[in-house]
This record gives C-alpha cells, structure tokens and sequence, in this order.
C-alpha cells in the first residue's frame, strides 16, 4: 500500500492505495467518481480518458501511484457550474451520443485534442480520435461535434 | 406530431457530464465480488476439479462450482423456438449449467465462481482452483462439427445437428427450376462477429430472504423479458425476481438473453446472504457475450428469358456455439423464412435449415438478426444474375420489385408484406448517389491507378413481433400536475427518452419538459416486449400515442365537471380543455393539478395494444474505391433511403442509421471472429486482434427519407434500428464485387480485408 | 495484476541499485506496454522501479551532428518538437504515428526501444539513422542493439538513458498500421545519411531488419521504381491472422515506395 495524493477535478485526495491500482479503479471506486468509464483492457478503447496535467491519459493504463501529486480532470470537472464545455455542448447538438459509455472519453480526447490543435481537419480528426471507440454512432456526429466544439471555442 | 431535427436528447445531460448511471457505477451497501474461472480449451471433459485451494485465499468468501448448479438445478436455459422441424421434430436442447460439471464446450464458459471480498482478491484467487481436463477434440466450424465421425457436443444431439427446417413448396420450386431460362447459383457466409457494446458485460445479485425475492441489477434490453428468461431458468417465480437496468451502454441483441453469471450469482447472493457484484472484463466478454451471425447460405435462383424471377432456394447452416440462446435459433430461421423472396416477387420460394452446435461462443441475437443474412444472400444473388445475364442492376430488380398494387401482398413463406414503394426508394437513391454517372468515376480512378465500384441492396426487414401478447405503457400524473410516462422496454442509445415522451407531450400538446419517461421500474411491471428487433417505436411508441389519446378521453368528463358541462360538450386541443363555444377553459395541466392527491390520480392511464411486424425497407448505395497495392478500401460515399415509416425524430433515426451501417461496414472489411481450428482457441480475443469500426471508415453518409406510414400501429412507424445492418452488408459487398470485377475478381467471402483483397488481385494476375 | 511494489526512483543512480538489489524488479517508463502486460498477469514482477519521471533521462537537443533524445521523453514531445522537426522531420512524423494520441501522450522512446516488439515504430527510425544507444553502462550501436522479436543487448540492470540519433540528408518514414491494434503491419524508414543509404523495415518480420538489397538498388539510383524487383525474402517474414508472409512483404516494399517518394519529395 502506498499514499497518494491527487488534486481530481480542482479537489485534492489523499488516499492509501494497493501499489497495483489502476487511476481507473481510484477514481471510480475511491472517490466514487463513476463517469470515467472502461471498457476494455488493452487500452483501445478510450472509455476511461482523463486528463492528467492537461494531456488525455488512458487511466486504466496508468498506475494510481504514478499519478501521485497529478492533477487530474475526470468529465465530472469539465463543466464550469451549470456552463457545459464547449465539446460536452457539441455532443449533444450534434447527436455525437447514443448509449453514452464511451461519451466521458470522448469528451475528454477530444477536448485534449482541441487544445493542441484548434483548427483540425477531417483527416486530424481521424487521427485525433484513433484512441477511442465507439459502437453506436458510426463516429459520423462525433466528427461533427469535433467541428462544431472548433467554432465554439472560437 | 412534431419533427425534431435537432438533437439535444433528454437522456444527453447526464450522460455527457459523467453521471449516467451503468451497472458496474452502482454498488450496494455489504456487497461481495465474484470472479470467474473460464475454459482455457474449447472441448474437455472435466475429470476433476477441486475448488478448495481458493478458499484458503486472502479475502475469499466462498467458491461455487458446477456441483452448486446442479443442486440448484440451473441446468437448462430457455430456447424461444416456437415451432416443430422437419417431420414435426423438435429442436434438441442441450443441458448448460450455469457453471459446468462435466465437460467444457467453448473457450471461456464458466466453470467456477470465487467470491471476495473485493474484485481483485477474487481474481487472484482463481489460479488456486485445480482442474483435471481431458481434451476431447474441438470443433468450431459447422463443416468440422458435421463431418462424420466428429467429437459430439452433446449426448442427445447426434451429429451436432440439433434441429432441421423447411419451408416453402419445394415441388414448385423444382418445377419452375426446370423451365428456367437462365439459374444464378452462389454460396455465402455472414461470418461470426462479436457485438461488442462498449460497457461490458456485468451483475450485481441480492437476495432477501424475508421475501424469497431477488434483484438483479444488469443491463438488459427490458425487463420482462430478463425476468422471463432469469425465471425459466432457475425455477424462481417471476414475482420473486426484480431487473433493474439503467443506462446500458449498447446492447444490439447481445443483451437479449440470460446468461450463466446471473444465475449463478443468484446461487451466491443466496446462499451467502450478501449482495454479489461481477463486472466482466473486455477479454471475458469476447469469449463468453453471445456472437452474432454465422450462417452459411447457398442460394439459386430460376429467371425467364426476360430476366423475370421463377423461383428460388436457400439452403441454410445456422452456427449456434456450443449451446443455444433464447434468441438464435428461432430468429436466424424465422427471420430469413420470412424474408427470402426480398423485395422480389418470386411465385415459388423453398428453404431448408440446419441448426449446428460448435465448439465456440453461443450465438444470438445481432443487429438485424438473420435480416442481413438473407437479405445479403438475396442481393449477392440479384447482382450475380444480372452480371451472367448483362442485365443492369438496378434494371433487373425494377423488373421484379413487388409492384404497389399487390400491397398487403402475402409471400410464399411466411408473412404479409404492408405497402411500400420500393421502386421509389430505388430511384431516390440512384438520383442522389449519381448512379448513371459513376463509369466516369471509375474511369478517373483508375487513371490514379485505384479500382472503384459501386453496389447497391434493395433490401425490406419484418420487425419483431415480440415475445410477450402486447405491449402496455402507463402514465401516471404526480402532485404537480407532470406525467410519468412507464415501459418495459428499455433504451440502449436509441434515445426513447426524447421520443417516446415527445409521442406524449404532442399528443397532449403540452410541454416536452412536462413528460419524464421510466423504463424498466420493477414496481411497474407492465407486460411488454424488450427493445429488439426495431420494433420499439412501433411497438411500445405507438403505444405512447394510444395511452394519450386515451388519456385526454378519460380525463374529458373530469374537465367537464370542473367546467360544469357535459362531457360531449368539451373539446381538447393543443392542451386546453374547452366548450364548444370557447367560453369556458381549462389546461391540462391545470386540471391534473386539481385533481392530484386523489389516489390513485383520476387521470392515470393504462393502454395497450398488440403490435405486430412492421415492414422497414429501403435502398442504400455504396462506392468503394480500393488501392490494389495494399487492398486497402476507402468507401466513398454511402447514400441510404429508407422507408421506416412515419419519423418521430430525424437526428435520432440518421444517428440509428449512422451506426448500423458503420456496423455493417466493420462486418465487410475487418470484423471477424476467429477461432484456431487445429486447437479451437479464440484468436480475436481483443480490440488489438478483433478490429472494430473507427473513426474514417465512413467518412459521411447521405441519410435520405422515403417514408410510407405504416398503418399497422397508431403511429406509422416501421422502425429502423436494423436496416443499417441489413442493407449495408450486401450494398457494401456488391460495390466491392463490383471493383473487383474488372481485375478479374470474383465473388469474395467478407471480410475484405486488406490481405484478403490484395491477394486476390494478385491471383487473379496469375491466372 | 499481481502483487508488486512500486518505487519511484529519484535518481539514475537509485534506480540502478534498486534493479541490482531486486532480480526480479521490472523497470517503468511510460508504462504503456508494461501496464497491459501486467493486467493480462503475463508477468509477476517483484518491483516496479518507476524511472518515468527522472529528468537525466528527458530532454532534446542537437549535439553536433547528432539528435539526442532522452530515454523518458515521451513521443508527443518528440512529434511537436519544432528541434525534431527541424533536425528530422521524419523522426517527429513517426512519433506522431505511434499508437494513439493517448499512448503518444505517456509511452517513452527508450521503453520502445528496450523493449523491441518486432511491430513498434522507432526500432526502424534507430536502425535506418545509424543511431547509438547510451545506456548506464555503455554506448550500444543500433546494429548490435537490436536482436530479434523482444530481444536487445541490454544486459541484466542495464538501462537506457538515451538515443542518439544521426542526422540524415533526408530521411522519410511510411507506416501500414495495423488496423485494430494500430502497430505497424509494416513500416520503412529510409535514411540518406553520412554512410550511405539505409532502410529498416519494422513490423513485417521477427525483428527490425535493414533491406539490403533495397538500399544497395536506391544508392545505385534513388528512386522507387527501382524495388519493383529488389529481393525480399517472404519467409522470413510473420504470418498471423491479419496478414500472410506474401502480404507482409509486399507492404513492406509498398512502404518502402512511398517512403522514397517522400523524401524526394521532400
């Protein structure tokens, strides 16, 4: 067992957890934090992205401790109050959700995405969004929201 | 009834900040954690298996085995297969414990359960567990299991055949085959794919004791269907069982049945009197969630000298794993009966069936379920014909298109076709996708050294009828005057949050935000079919409209006592309760204001209604450019046009439409499960080898509307969660054909992989 | 996963002891192969001795002739950085090609080489550059560095600290990923540098291979009509589920085509 201490969506978190515990499992069963979702374990599918200081992170292929003195934003944190982020905002303008598991990821991805490259083309967006999954969409809305949060965060 | 055609679900608030709640988000207070032991091989008998090792594991509560199953007797699971074979035999069901005694069938059933006090110390606890196997040969092709001589399965299903079918009048078939001019024949397989829902499988079971009742918290596709099946398993009455699904992260049939891991849990949480939670894991869903398709079809067809349909034959293999489902059977027959003459007419139609076990995962249920099988079987066979006969595609099937006088127009199978304009969709779709235009297409491609083709399906499904005699949905008024509108069926992405409670509100014509949809309370066991099939608006959303019609009828004496006139003489529009005259008013929401403390509420509404198949159906396009250096495919563009009756609301049925062709299109190039034929080990056992859809494989798709409402149910809707699937697979195959043909190609089994494609090309060099 | 224990080394000189000290300890980087292996329980490590974060094993900066590039660094900072891209491009392109953003985002240059899957990425960008390999004990050339599918120089507790790499005339990489698992089914690096002309081939083969006869066919004139008939042996090559020996080779030459168009082009 070994401490840690996390700052999660602005609050910080000390905890002792098994040195063997994914950030996954902390967040979702130690501070309850449910929305991080996996859906796999070889890290394909990208239900469980997080940012961790500010880069999309898979957190089922990240041990807690190494997270250890981390801030990390789960998608609980992306809204400012009841003020969606722009890329929540656009999923669903857009219909870029169906049943929704693989949503938080691609929210969070994508808002990561955006961050280092604004202005994507459809071919970037393609390549921005190889780390995730999704089985409902046909990924089609969710390019589209990809564009449409671009003009939001204009 | 009004058109949404922007998004912004009701259900997309919650899901978009993290707070949907999944089955593996809830957790209950006391609850202990089980872990699986799977077969590591496909076919063994089990010589011995001792269990006690695990218990002396840190944290491990208690290890149930296939000794636990039978002294329960969960033993035999349900099969829905409604009708006698061939010389009125029924179809032979194998016995399935829940965790196996005496043999193992298939890489990844269950053969013990250890339970913890966390997940991890159950998982860890496995290894402990010791097994004494002795290999009994495995076999996980229909051909292999077939063959004479091959390992048996089952004791009581000789020849791993459990089950023998036909349909049709094979007599007229044969009669019409000897006149015919010309007779296409080709043989195809749907392979064996895995759905794959993104939110694994998972179940939290506790049992109380003072009522001898159990709930089940699991993703489902409804709960009395869940219920139903939890029941026909393990004995427990129906009453004692409580389903309790929330957001399901997808479903597309694989959630249509009960699997081995509730009852057993529901073994555990009885006998140990705490709650026991399982969530699975990506690598146990691939070898034990129920696969999809796998049927293999040999079809011919007998045309005239005018390229007219005589008649044709289908003889099927249906792959069923090693044991059956609730849904496989009888939907990878009855669904492909129903449907083989397509959109055709054919006078005379025949088809043979057989049903085979195998060493691998048992099949179910999969978007479209036998639909897009035979309607690739159909389609693959069109094309061929009109290639053999150089008769131009689109022309052969206008030729044999069912005409619009013939509606409701009676098959020589099974089923009554509703009207439908197939011709009409047809040429919508030719129009949009540029048809007569696309050898100049070809032509510039080719130019950059790149095959391009292009295909079409002309394709019609039968909706689920359902399982259950009618479906009910009840709206329920609460202290402040808003409705609650309760299913049975339940959402997985298809959104009825937003639809259903609009089919209300605009019936009422009150506020959207008025309504609020429940599915799946236990407290309102309605009776109702799940979500499968397509049929949920048809069904259960028609229902919706019917249950507001009626409300306004009972609730119009009671306005009329409030405005102290006759019942006769009050009207209802746009929310308003009026006199004739106008002088007298009262909103609806008023009224059930007034009315509310009364017990139950006054204006509370139960409606049903029986709801058959309705008849989605369509024309969908492709154009598929291929790179014969590396086989790679880009498709090109993809128009779809679909009758699915009246719309409740398009970004939902686009988004629907999105994702069943983006399903299909995974099935052509890449999806493929994969099993070792020399060891039966599953190859596919991860998204690093299982290779599904991702974003660019369809870059856009041109989503058209060619809408006949169905006068079948209240609402006109003929549903469309399916006809992705269904049209996508033969209109992607055909456009691949199609490019291929003019490198000397012929027709190629899915998936197009890469490899698969530029192997071809080369061979097809060398001859 | 089983049981470990974690450390976070603070030092080079730390984690070296701590490998000594524990035969059975397991070196952590970006975690990105080793983390799934774990959770897969095909390795049951005593220690995880985390050197992710030590900063004498980060940075990028030329040195003469040569790009060095610290073993921790991870690939987004060698994809975006405006001295990978300026010094070789087609060093950045490839890191920007390795798995997915996510994986780009935490996976490290030196844990892909030290582990040498015969389908990673930057096995053909060291091999095609001529690069060396420092690790704590020593200075590994790419040529002896790597040997066959997982297999390396490195000895018991040795560990690598960072990459040099030789800076080409022009050099192009062309990746055919995988299309579930996104490793390459073949990737050609081809270099133009100091000592001639090199092509590596990644995922096509047990290992990371130069294609000799290849190199030998474009020095004579660079151009990529000139593979259409260069040798490459098809049993040497892997063979799965996804791709058979002839298909792998082919893609290794088709990569290699348009690698050399690249850097023409360039």
């Amino acid at each position: 067992m070994t401490k840690i201490e996390l700052t999660v969506n602005g609050k910080i978190h000390s905890r002792e957890v098994e040195d063997r515990a994914l950030l996954v499992d902390v967040l979702r069963d130690q501070l309850q934090l449910t929305g991080t979702h996996i859906g796999c374990d070889t890290s394909q599918c990208g239900c469980c992205t997080v940012h961790v200081n500010g880069r999309a992170v898979k957190s089922c292929t990240m041990l807690a401790v190494q997270a250890s003195g981390a801030e990390i934003v789960t998608i609980e944190g992306l809204a400012k109050g009841d003020q969606l982020h722009p890329v929540q905002q656009a999923f669903t303008d857009c219909h870029a959700l169906q049943c929704g598991f693989c949503t938080p990821g691609m929210i969070m991805a994508i808002s990561a995405f955006l961050k280092d490259n604004p202005h994507p083309t459809d071919d970037e967006i393609y390549h921005g969004l190889e780390g995730n999954l999704c089985r409902c969409t046909g990924y089609i809305n969710i390019v589209k929201a990809v564009k449409r949060s671009a003009e939001l965060m204009k | 009834m009004s058109d949404n055609h922007t998004a912004n679900r009701r259900e997309d608030l919650r899901l978009i900040t993290g707070r949907g709640r999944y089955t593996a988000d809830m957790n209950l207070p006391g609850q202990l954690h089980a872990a699986f032991l799977r077969a590591d091989r496909g076919h063994a008998e089990i010589v011995s298996i001792d269990a006690r090792p695990a218990l002396t594991r840190p944290g491990v509560v208690a290890v149930f085995t296939g000794a636990d199953a039978i002294a329960a007797q969960y033993t035999h699971f349900p099969n829905l297969m409604s009708f006698a074979g061939r010389n009125g035999g029924q179809i032979l069901k194998p016995e399935r414990p829940v965790l196996a005694t005496k043999a193992v069938r298939y890489v990844g059933e269950c053969i013990a359960m250890v339970v913890a006090e966390s997940a991890l110390a159950a998982q860890d606890a496995l290894d402990a567990i010791e097994i004494e196997y002795k290999d009994l040969g495995a076999v996980v092709t229909m051909e292999d299991a077939l063959a004479a001589g091959a390992p048996q399965l089952h004791a009581n299903i000789p020849g791993n055949l459990c089950f023998e079918w036909e349909t049709g009048d094979a007599k007229a078939v044969e009669q019409a085959f000897a006149k015919a001019a010309h007779i296409t024949k080709l043989k195809v397989l749907t392979t064996r794919v895995a759905p794959s829902p993104m939110e694994p499988r998972g179940c939290t079971v506790s049992y109380d004791a003072a009522s001898e009742s159990y709930d089940i918290y699991t993703p489902s596709q409804g709960m009395m269907m869940l219920r139903k099946q939890c029941a026909t398993l393990t004995g427990v009455p129906e009453e004692k069982l409580r389903v309790h699904s929330h957001d399901v992260g997808g479903s597309f049939g694989q959630r249509s049945g009960v699997y081995p891991e509730h009852g057993a849990q529901m073994i555990a949480a009885k006998r140990l009197g705490r709650p026991v939670k399982w969530v699975g894991s990506r690598a146990e869903g691939f070898m034990s969630d129920a696969h999809g398709r796998g049927l293999e079809i040999a079809g011919e067809l007998a045309l005239d000298s005018d390229g007219k349909f005589l008649a044709a034959r289908y003889e099927f293999l249906a792959d069923m794993g090693a044991y059956l489902t609730p849904t496989g059977s009888i939907s990878h027959l009855r669904n492909p009966a129903t449907l083989m003459t397509g959109v055709y007419k054919t006078p005379a139609l025949y088809g043979s069936f057989k049903v085979v076990l195998t060493n691998t995962v048992p099949i179910a249920a999969y978007r479209g379920a036998g639909r897009p099988d035979i309607a690739y079987a159909v389609e693959r066979l069109v094309d061929r014909a009109a290639d053999e006969l150089k008769i131009e595609r689109a022309e052969l099937r206008r030729r044999n298109f069912i005409p619009p006088n013939e509606f409701p127009y009676k098959t020589p199978t099974v089923g009554v076709y509703e009207p439908s304009d197939f011709a009409g969709c047809l040429e919508q779709a030719l129009k949009t996708a540029d048809w007569s235009g696309f050898e100049k297409r070809r032509a510039a491609a080719k130019q950059r050294g790149k095959l391009r083709g292009m295909g079409l399906s002309t394709i019609i499904e039968a909706t689920g009828a359902g399982v259950f005699p009618k479906d009910q949905v009840a709206i329920e008024v609460d202290v402040t005057g808003k409705l609650t509108v309760y299913t049975v069926s339940l959402s997985s992405g298809q959104g009825h949050e937003t639809t259903f409670t609009s089919v209300v509100a605009d019936t009422l014509g009150i506020p959207h935000e008025s309504v609020t949809l429940r599915e799946c309370d236990p407290a309102h066991a309605l009776i109702g079919n799940h979500t499968g099939g397509s049929r949920s608006m048809a069904g259960v959303g028609s229902v919706c409209k019917i249950a507001a019609d009626k409300m306004i009828e009972q609730a119009k004496p009671l306005a009329a006592e409030e405005l102290e006139l006759e019942p006769s003489q009050v009207d209802y529009k746009g929310g308003v309760f009026r006199s004739h005259d106008g002088e007298k008013s009262i909103s609806f929401e008023k009224l059930a204001q007034k009315l509310a403390g009364r017990q139950p509420h006054p204006m509370n509404t139960l409606a049903e209604a029986t709801v058959g198949s309705t008849w989605p159906n369509g024309c969908h396009i492709a154009e598929v450019e291929i790179d014969p250096d590396t086989g790679v495919t880009e498709i090109a563009s993809y128009v779809a046009v679909d009758d699915s009756g009246t719309v409740i609301n398009h970004a939902i049925v686009e988004g629907q439409v999105h994702g069943g062709v983006t399903q299909g299109a995974g099935q052509i190039f890449h999806e493929h499960v994969i099993y070792d034929r020399a060891s039966g080990q599953l190859q596919t056992g991860s998204f690093m080898d299982y290779c599904m859809p991702r974003a660019g494989l369809l870059r856009d798709m041109n989503v058209g509307d060619h809408p006949l409402p169905s006068k079948l149910n209240a609402i006109g809707a003929k549903g469309v969660g399916e006809s992705g699937c269904t049209a996508s697979l033969p209109a992607l195959a055909n456009a691949m054909t199609d490019a291929l043909r003019p490198a000397g190609v012929g027709h190629l089994d899915m998936p197009y992989t890469p490899s698969k494609v530029w192997h071809s090309i080369q061979a097809a060099k060398r001859r | 996963m089983f049981q470990f224990n974690y450390v976070k080394a603070k030092s080079l000189t730390e984690a070296q002891a701590l490998v000594a000290a524990n035969p059975e300890a397991k070196l952590l980087s970006g975690g990105m192969t080793l983390i799934p292996t774990l959770k897969q329980r095909l390795a049951q490590p005593s220690h995880l001795v985390d050197i992710g974060g030590l900063s004498e094993l980060r940075g990028i900066e030329v040195k003469g002739d040569q790009l060095v590039i610290g073993a921790a660094t991870q690939h987004v900072e060698v994809a975006t950085s405006a001295v990978v891209k300026k010094a070789i491009p087609a060093l950045a392109y490839l890191a920007n090609h390795i798995g997915d953003p996510q994986v780009r985002n935490r996976g490290t240059l030196g844990g892909s080489v030290a582990n040498n899957d015969p389908a990673a990425d930057y096995p053909a960008a060291v091999l095609a550059l001529d690069a060396t390999i420092v690790t704590n004990q020593r200075e590994i050339a790419a040529a002896d560095f790597f040997q066959g599918m997982f297999a390396t120089a490195l000895q018991e507790g040795e560990i690598v600290v960072r990459v040099k790499f030789n800076i080409p005339k022009r050099a192009a990489y062309e990746k055919f990923p995988h299309p579930a698992s996104g490793y390459a089914m073949a990737g050609s690096f081809v270099a133009e540098g100091a000592k001639g002309l090199r092509v590596a081939i990644t995922g096509a083969a047990s290992g990371v291979f130069r294609w000799a006869a290849a190199e030998k066919a474009l020095t004579t004139k660079l151009s990529a009509d000139v593979l259409e008939d260069v040798p490459l042996a098809t049993d040497d090559m892997n063979e799965d589920i996804h791709a058979t020996r002839e298909y792998r080779a082919n893609l290794a030459r088709v990569m290699t085509k348009r690698a050399v168009k690249k850097l023409l082009a360039a």
